[in-house]
């Protein structure tokens, strides 16, 4: 699993190589580093690490060992594989159901209609929706669509 | 070997006047074949000694075949017949119940006559029932001809993929719907304009919603599921929409995203018939009257085979079948 660690480190020498130790005990495997020299603030540089871990548990007892460190932390989340997704409906339809459709971490990133007040209403939509829960995704659209009386066009 | 034909349609009679074609390359795998009977529907001639192929392909119905027409015969006698070893079964596709041909089938194989057809009714109905039956009479089944024409699909895999998995099926199953489809896409023309076209050209029947509704699609979808994915699947497991409901404008907006409309037919997860959108790039994207099939094995990954689908290029895969039994008998004799 990959995180998108971001911590802020005192700008002074060997401040980097202290905060890694942590993260390679706890089994993690640094993916990337951006280290932001030029924004310091208050005599902190945030430096933004893409790390793998075997678990969300190694993530947090990695955290907690930066913090008894005493090295601040700015973000430590699971960065999320997204897949850019095409959809066509014929027929009525409420696109902000498609957004709520019940599925975690949905986008909808563009949309074009034609007909928009006739029954042969025809909306494209494009979503961004994380890769593991594109079939959960169409699913739920498939399930949307019954339920306004349109009919989705997925891709194969 | 000694082969019966059942029905003198369009495919009936193109599987005769191809044997008459290709007669040269039949002797050489067998010095006696023979096509001692037919039979249409009303009923059949027999000659032990094998039938005149040019004759027959000479007249416009079987009860003129200059001798020995048995009107009121059935197949059904053809079949018990004595010394009978092949039957190209072509009657009409019924897949309520799979007959006439689903009776001919399980008769034939019961006697230990290899079973060569193009007809879907029988397999959607009964596909596990005949496999075993043709396993139990020592006898083969091929059906080449029942999905995508003369695509060789159930070849490929049965020969050239033999240790491999099929993991999914997808298919443009159906010409008549691809070709709507594709005048729509690209004359801009309405469902209902390409229909009456379609229909205009023979392409599809008066009533067509056999093609239109995902009838024909969903059988092949039953018999790839079954014969090459070790499926249990009958016609009612498969959910399907048709292309009714597939208008000009949203042709136009899927092909201003870089996607074609396709019927497409999947066994995955999902079995499904259904309208699809599907990458102008991607190998399945095929337009006219074309048929495409798109395998994943496990160990090939993917493959595309890309044909037409019906019409006289399905009497290329019920030929094959037939010299595929004539090799293993030629084989079997040593």
């Amino acid at each position: 699993m990959k995180f998108d660690l971001t911590i802020a480190l005192a700008d002074r020498p060997g401040q980097l190589i202290r905060a890694l130790e942590p993260i390679a005990k706890n089994g993690g495997n640094i993916v990337s580093i951006i280290h932001e020299r030029e924004e310091p603030s208050a005599g902190l540089v945030p430096v933004s690490l893409v790390v793998d871990f075997p678990s969300a548990l190694n993530l947090r007892r990695t955290v907690d060992e930066l913090r008894r460190m005493g090295i601040g932390i700015i973000r430590a989340e699971e960065i999320i594989d997204t897949s850019r997704l095409t959809v066509i409906l014929i027929g009525k339809m409420d696109l902000k159901r498609l957004a709520n459709a019940g599925v975690e971490n949905i986008r909808i990133v563009g949309f074009e209609v034609s007909n928009p007040a006739s029954d042969d209403a025809c909306l494209r939509v494009e979503l961004e929706v994380p890769t593991a829960s594109v079939e959960e995704a169409l699913d739920a659209f498939k399930r949307i669509a019954e339920e306004e009386g349109a009919l989705l066009l997925s891709p194969i | 070997m000694n082969i019966i034909v059942i029905g003198f349609g369009f495919i009936g009679r193109g599987v005769i006047e191809a044997f008459l074609r290709k007669a040269e390359r039949i002797r050489r795998l067998d010095e006696d074949f023979r096509v001692v009977g037919v039979s249409d529907s009303r009923g059949y001639v027999y000659d032990s000694e094998g039938l005149d192929l040019k004759r027959l392909i000479g007249v416009d119905e079987l009860s003129q075949y200059p001798s020995g027409y048995c009107r009121g015969g059935s197949a059904e006698d053809l079949i018990e017949m004595e010394g009978v070893d092949l039957m190209v079964e072509a009657t009409p596709t019924n897949v309520v119940d799979g007959e006439p041909g689903l009776t001919f089938m399980r008769r034939a194989l019961r006697r230990g006559i290899h079973v060569v057809t193009s007809n879907k009714g029988p397999l959607v109905v009964a596909f596990h029932e005949l496999k075993s039956l043709a396993e139990e009479g020592g006898c083969q089944l091929l059906f080449e001809g029942t999905v995508a024409g003369a695509i060789p699909i159930f070849s490929l895999v049965r020969e050239s993929l033999q240790g491999d998995e099929i993991l999914r099926i997808s298919g443009i199953l159906n010409g008549t719907t691809n070709y709507i489809l594709s005048r729509m896409h690209f004359e801009g023309t309405s469902f209902e304009i390409a229909l009456k076209e379609a229909q205009e050209r023979g392409i599809t029947e008066r009533d067509p919603s056999y093609d239109v509704d995902g009838i024909d699609a969903a059988c092949k979808v039953v018999i790839l599921a079954n014969a090459l994915m070790n499926r249990d699947v009958r016609f009612e497991d498969v959910e399907r929409t048709g292309i009714r409901r597939v208008t000009q404008e949203a042709v136009s907006l899927a092909k201003r995203s870089n996607f074609a409309i396709k019927l497409v037919g999947t066994i995955d997860r999902r079995i499904e018939v259904a309208p699809k959108l599907v990458p102008i790039n991607h190998p399945l994207c095929v337009h006219g009257t074309l048929n495409a099939v798109h395998i994943e094995a496990d160990l090939a990954g993917e493959i595309t085979l890309v044909g037409y689908g019906a019409g006289r290029e399905t009497v290329s895969a019920v030929l094959n079948d037939v010299l595929t039994v004539l090799k293993s008998e030629a084989k079997k004799k040593g």
